[in-house]
């Protein structure tokens, strides 16, 4: 049965290592728990018996011996909690399982330093609590557990990024979540007599709905923090005490993991000076199994990995805007950087120059978004070796009317037409406070009064919000417009900006309406019309 | 003795105009729960899509077994001694697999030329047809095998989605993984690039994908077939056909539905328009 499930997990190792990202991005968690795998069923071919208990007490001393990286390690001690739940059983029944899946989530958070949410511990948790619900609920059927359990670890692994908030800035599950996942549900297969399936199908990865976000430039370029050195090994002696050898390397590095028994312990530790580490442990027995690898360089040739799943376009899109809410949304339609900026707060042409030089890409469009950045964006070519086509986008709406009309087939040159192209398709209006008294376009305007502007022209104001946006819609002709934008300022209040949303919705049922969190500041109210 | 042609459901290829064409269809099977269906023929396209949305777990796709189209082999072998097999892309289904494996087990002097379209849909679908025409007028397997080679090369394929959460979730995203996770709603424009599913990109609005599709057929100088199909929305469908007339004339534009192994990916509302465009 497991060796069943290791082979499934064999098989979506490179799909598990494109998911990588915590705690070090270096795309190699598939791997890592493949090869823990191979060495944990090579040594339960070798146990002594055919019982559970033995079987386990095998597989648990395999994956110690052979445990690779974080998750390995923490996968062997999954089986050594599987191994303790088991001990002493012929066989196992749904109850045994259950049992001997909590003991296993039990150990796997006790060998970890710092336990992390969001990652395969959480997903082992769940699976555990699920499994022991549906045994103290009656079920007595091994396969309809085990199917609740790899179930729950689905759900589980889809919620991983909303635990972890990097797998959230990556758009992706946790890998080791994800491996163990897959592991599980081999074995339920398996169980379930779906060997010729697995023969020719793959695992699944599961995705998760959530919506991701670019970084930000500063996070796009070359880390300035090194990851150091993954250090590794297997220590081997007498009366060993992993406890006080996790005491004594804490403060030696992160993602320390010191796990095993008396004869053997296994240690992980992410470590900037590895000589510190070996030196300590010499001391207490003999090193094995020993590797020390350069996180950096790992992390490098995982970058190479991601951009292979990437879409192939060479040219990367740069926008400016400010405010939370509109970084994300660019950053989700795919800008690979957003320089903070807009009015009141330009950007200056290092700034933009610098969001640039960060991309990958030797041919980048930027999306000014505002009338007063598209000289500083235009000066850019200038500094730069890289191919440079600004968009002179003079607003948000526009700016992102741009970027959705990105065309993936297309080249750097038709790209940046297309998009110029789609700026005619879109209507701005701004709703902002006058700073003081004054009379523009005929409007007389007191200080702090709300005032409209449609497509940069100042031609409304009122008293209220709603007042001044019912006057800037009432100039458009809404009867053909078919998407609705409204995103709303850091100040305004939310339940306005819905209340405005709804009255839209009520008078035009025709309309696309959404309404968003821009989260920008001066502007109470950004809205699109399309 | 007339070559004879297989291809998969995936191609879209009516029943009717499979039946006038000589054309022999193998489908591949749709799964709802533990209850697995032959694609087309123990489900239909109406049915599939009702349940699609309605149900709450999910559909799940399986290729034709080697035996399904050894089957269909044994049975064309007793007319011909020359099958040409054209199915779906390799990058998108085992199907191609199934068909080699198959070929593999046919013994006697019936040749049998196997080839992975890179496509799928109408994509699929006009290069079957195109080579069936061929035969009718007397192509042999190496002509017609040639034929469909080339004609691979000048099909594209643009699909309208409601939603990339079907495709997301059956593991077919391949490279339009890009577009996931749009905060604002959006509707992908998706292609088949080198046999796997890309972007070209996204929309807001049903009427700004309409206009899309439509400008896409209308960039090509030269057309030799257009196919447009729709997965549950056939008025939306037959009103882009009327605009298409703009182009070439109405009647010679094939109208079919999406399949329900692709609608698992599809979703409901998808649309797909391919160009067979002229050779030059």
């Amino acid at each position: 049965m497991f060796a069943a499930a290791a082979s499934w997990l064999e098989k979506s190792s490179a799909e598990i290592d494109a998911l990588n990202v915590f705690p070090v991005p270096d795309g190699d968690t598939g791997t890592n728990m493949m090869l823990t795998m191979r060495s944990t069923m090579e040594e339960a071919y070798r146990a002594p018996d055919h019982s559970a208990s033995g079987v386990a007490q095998a597989m648990a001393r395999g994956a110690l011996m052979g445990a690779r990286g974080n998750s390995g390690v923490i996968l062997s001690q999954i089986w050594r909690g599987l191994a303790d739940g088991l001990k002493g059983k012929e066989t196992f029944t749904a109850a045994d399982l259950a049992g001997a899946l909590k003991e296993s989530a039990a150990i796997a958070y006790k060998g970890v330093s710092n336990p992390v949410e969001g990652t395969m511990l959480t997903v082992m948790n769940d699976a555990a609590a699920a499994a022991r619900n549906e045994v103290a609920g009656g079920n007595d059927d091994i396969i309809a557990v085990l199917e609740v359990t790899v179930s729950a670890a689905a759900t589980s692994v889809e919620r991983t990024p909303s635990l972890l908030k990097v797998l959230k800035d990556a758009g992706v599950v946790d890998a080791g979540g994800q491996g163990l996942y897959t592991i599980l549900e081999g074995a339920l297969r398996f169980l379930k007599g779906e060997t010729e399936l697995m023969r020719l199908r793959k695992p699944q990865i599961i995705v998760s709905d959530l919506p991701y976000t670019a970084s930000l430039p500063q996070t796009v370029g070359v880390d300035e923090v090194p990851y150091g050195y993954c250090t590794e090994f297997l220590l081997k002696g007498e009366k060993l005490e992993p406890e006080v050898i996790r005491k004594r390397l804490e403060k030696k590095g992160e993602s320390l993991i010191v796990v095993g028994d008396e004869a053997a312990v296994r240690i992980h530790i992410h470590t900037l000076d590895p000589g510190a580490v070996m030196r300590f442990v010499t001391h207490l027995g003999t090193m094995h199994q020993v590797s020390v690898r350069n996180m950096d360089e790992q992390h490098q040739d995982f970058l190479e990995m991601q951009k292979e799943r990437m879409p192939t376009t060479d040219t990367a899109v740069i926008a400016v805007a400010c405010g939370d809410g509109l970084v994300d949304i660019f950053g989700s339609l795919g800008a690979v950087a957003v320089v903070p900026g807009g009015q009141t707060m330009n950007p200056s042409t290092k700034d933009i120059l610098q969001a640039v030089e960060s991309t990958y890409s030797d041919k980048v469009i930027i999306l000014p978004n505002n009338k007063n950045i598209i000289a500083s964006a235009e000066q850019v070519q200038a500094l730069t070796e890289k191919k440079i086509k600004v968009v002179p986008t003079r607003s948000i709406p526009q700016g992102v009317v741009a970027l959705l009309a990105f065309d993936y087939e297309a080249d750097f040159k038709a790209n940046a037409e297309i998009m110029e192209q789609a700026l005619a398709s879109v209507k701005t209006i701004e709703v902002t406070r006058s700073v003081r008294a004054t009379k523009i376009n005929g409007l007389k305007i007191k200080r702090k009064q709300p005032i409209g502007l449609l497509d940069g022209e100042l031609i409304a104001v009122g008293d209220t919000n709603p007042e001044v946006i019912d006057h800037l819609l009432s100039r458009l002709e809404l009867e053909k417009a078919e998407v609705i934008t409204i995103y709303y300022g850091e100040d305004t209040d939310p339940a306005e900006a819905e209340q405005i949303g709804a009255d839209i919705t009520g008078r035009y049922a025709q309309l696309q309406l959404e309404v968003i969190r821009g989260g920008q500041p001066h502007y109470s109210y950004i809205i699109s019309v399309e | 003795m007339a070559v004879k042609i297989v291809t998969d459901t995936l191609s879209d290829i009516t029943s009717d105009l499979a039946d006038k064409l000589g054309v022999t269809v193998v489908p591949l099977y749709v799964r709802f729960g533990e209850k697995i269906y032959r694609d087309r023929v123990e489900i239909t396209s109406e049915e599939f899509y009702r349940r699609l949305v309605s149900e709450s777990t999910l559909p799940s796709t399986t290729q034709p077994t080697p035996h399904d189209f050894i089957e269909v082999y044994e049975r064309l072998a007793r007319e011909t001694d020359e099958i040409l097999v054209i199915v779906v892309s390799s990058k998108l289904s085992g199907t191609y697999s199934s068909a080699m494996q198959a070929r593999q087990t046919i013994s006697g002097k019936c040749r049998i030329e196997v080839i992975d379209s890179l496509t799928v849909a109408m994509g699929e679908g006009l290069i079957t047809i195109a080579a069936a025409k061929a035969v009718k007028a007397g192509a042999n397997l190496d002509e017609a095998a040639d034929l469909t080679r080339r004609a691979a090369t000048r099909s594209h394929l643009v699909a309208y989605f409601d939603t990339l959460k079907y495709l997301a979730k059956g593991g077919r995203i391949g490279k339009a993984q890009g577009l996931l996770g749009s905060m604002l709603s959006v509707k992908p424009i998706l292609t088949v690039r080198e046999g796997e599913m890309a972007p070209m990109t996204r929309v807001r609005s049903l009427n700004a994908g309409l206009d899309y599709l439509y400008n896409f057929a209308a960039g090509f100088s030269k057309i030799e077939g257009l196919a447009l199909e729709h997965a549950t929305t056939p008025d939306v469908a037959d009103q882009l056909v009327e605009r298409l007339g703009a182009i070439v004339p109405k009647k010679s534009i094939y109208r079919s539905v999406i399949s329900p192994v692709i609608g698992t990916y599809s979703g409901p509302n998808a649309l797909a328009l391919t160009v067979l465009e002229a050779e030059k």
